[in-house]
């Protein structure tokens, strides 16, 4: 099994249309981050259990999350389908479920945006030949201005109410996985998923979109922004690599740590799994003990953390969680570490560190040789 | 397999999941290693992968969708984020001439 070197978990063809479909609704939200960071640490700052806190700027809080967030979003997704065009016709688009809902409406936003892209798209393509010279403009404007139009009033209608049953359903299932306390267990499903390069269509696919929703209640935060970016289950893989893993990797290890914990791309772990998958026992453990401890003490992330760096969690935890945070960043990053060095044999006995990982690392080596000797021609090295 | 002479190679991109993160930091760290050489290196999301690119490196998790978006492209997979002997070589090949096989 720890041969395998590359995620095989499904039939190659679902786990990249998996891959894909992730990518796409993240693709939606991630090159918004910014707007999400922006607005975090604007309701952080001066909603009344602030750090400074401040009526007249906190209005900021509520239009921000209620109309700029999912207007970026659905922008976004209609310019991933129809380039400007399907930008600005999935921000009308948009707008109706907006004004037709009571919940934030990412996941309408989510849907609208392409779908509203998609209809001009099928309609530009269906009348590209056939306008009249000189109209191609009057045309242009008015198919986004009567589409758009038409789509935000469905919006409204329709879409709008139906998404806020789907995202309010979806919402108290959430809580009452928090109020049941099996919340960790999302660690079972979170970690493996990760490093299938699931990472980003998990936390900005869904939880995003979930945490947005709870993070507009009172309390002004949402558990949900911890999940898959705590960077404390990484950490504890990459400390267990650096003091009982193969030889010849343990010098990569500080390097890693660093882009890891403090620069925030979780990326950089997943290799050190893949080569010896029965270490995903690690992160899910760390995963979930540090959601324990998080959903024990209540805390939460006043915006999505991304990248998922340490310092993405101390900027975004409102005043009052930092015990809680760093106590769950610091008990995922411990459970990792342990059940990840007990996984490695400590560095030691029958199963010495250097077996799998280290002979596969230089078969690959090997191979890539002999590939390069074959492929490069003379004198190419 | 398509495959490329070195000397052929304009632009090199190097692609992940969403082209913000692990693709950016490889790309400036390949960059600095083809510091001289005229290949422009630039970093994108994999399904997105430029139409004039003439070689790309992706995580072999990320592989096949490269190969979807991508199917006459040169793809070279790799595993580790530093120090893969699969990036080091496409390097080497820029710089000191050589075929890059997908």
């Amino acid at each position: 099994m720890e041969t395998t070197f590359t995620p095989t978990v499904e039939g190659a063809g679902v786990k990249a249309t998996i891959q894909r479909i992730g990518g796409y609704l993240a693709g939606m939200v991630m090159p918004n981050i910014g707007a999400f960071i922006a607005w975090g640490l604007i309701t952080a700052a001066f909603i009344p259990t602030g750090w400074i806190p401040n009526t007249k700027l906190a209005t900021l809080v509520g239009p921000i999350i209620t109309y700029l967030l999912p207007l970026l979003i659905g922008y976004t997704g209609g310019k991933m389908v129809h380039g400007q065009r399907g930008a600005v016709i999935g921000a009308i688009a948009t707008m109706g479920v907006i004004v037709g809902s009571s919940v934030p409406m990412f996941l309408g936003a989510m849907i609208m945006g392409p779908l509203a892209a998609y209809l001009l798209l099928k309609f530009d393509r269906a009348f590209e030949d056939k306008i009249k010279s000189g109209f191609e403009m009057l045309v242009g404007n008015y198919s986004i201005g009567i589409i758009g139009g038409g789509l935000a009033l469905l919006g409204v209608w329709v879409i709008g109410p139906v998404v806020t049953h789907l995202t309010n359903w979806m919402g108290s299932g959430v809580h009452s996985l928090i109020t049941h306390h099996v919340i960790p267990l999302a660690a079972v499903i979170i970690e493996p998923a990760k490093v299938l390069f699931l990472n980003n269509a998990i936390n900005h696919g869904v939880l995003d979109v979930l945490g947005g929703a709870a993070a507009k209640g009172a309390s002004h935060k949402s558990i949900l922004f911890m999940l898959e970016a705590n960077p404390g289950p990484g950490l504890g893989v990459l400390l267990a690599y650096w003091f009982f893993g193969p030889k010849a990797l343990r010098p990569s290890a500080p390097g890693a740590i660093i882009i890891h914990f403090f620069g925030g791309i979780h990326e950089i772990y997943f290799p050190y799994i893949l080569m010896k998958p029965r270490l995903i026992l690690a992160t899910i453990c760390g995963g979930a003990a540090g959601i324990a401890v998080f959903s024990a003490t209540g805390v939460g992330l006043v915006a999505p953390a991304s990248p998922g760096s340490i310092f993405a969690f101390i900027t975004e935890t409102p005043k009052g969680d930092y015990i809680g945070m760093f106590l769950g960043v610091i008990v995922a990053a411990g459970v990792s570490l342990i059940v990840a060095s007990a996984l490695l044999g400590f560095g030691r006995g029958p199963d010495v560190s250097d077996s799998e990982a280290l002979t596969d690392a230089q078969d690959r080596n090997r191979k890539a040789k002999a590939e390069s000797k074959i492929a490069v021609p003379t004198g190419a090295l | 397999m398509p495959s490329i002479e070195s000397t052929d190679v304009k632009k090199l991109v190097i692609a992940c999941d969403a082209g913000m993160g692990s693709s950016v930091m490889l790309a400036s760290n390949v960059k600095k290693q083809l510091k001289g050489t005229s290949v422009i290196v630039e970093h994108t999301p994999v399904d997105h992968i430029p139409a004039d690119a003439d070689v790309v490196m992706c995580h072999a998790g990320l592989a096949e969708r490269a190969r979807k978006t991508r199917p006459d492209m040169v793809i070279v997979p790799f595993r580790l984020f530093m120090g893969d002997p699969a990036v080091t070589k496409v390097i080497n090949a820029i710089k000191n001439g050589g075929t890059i096989d997908g």
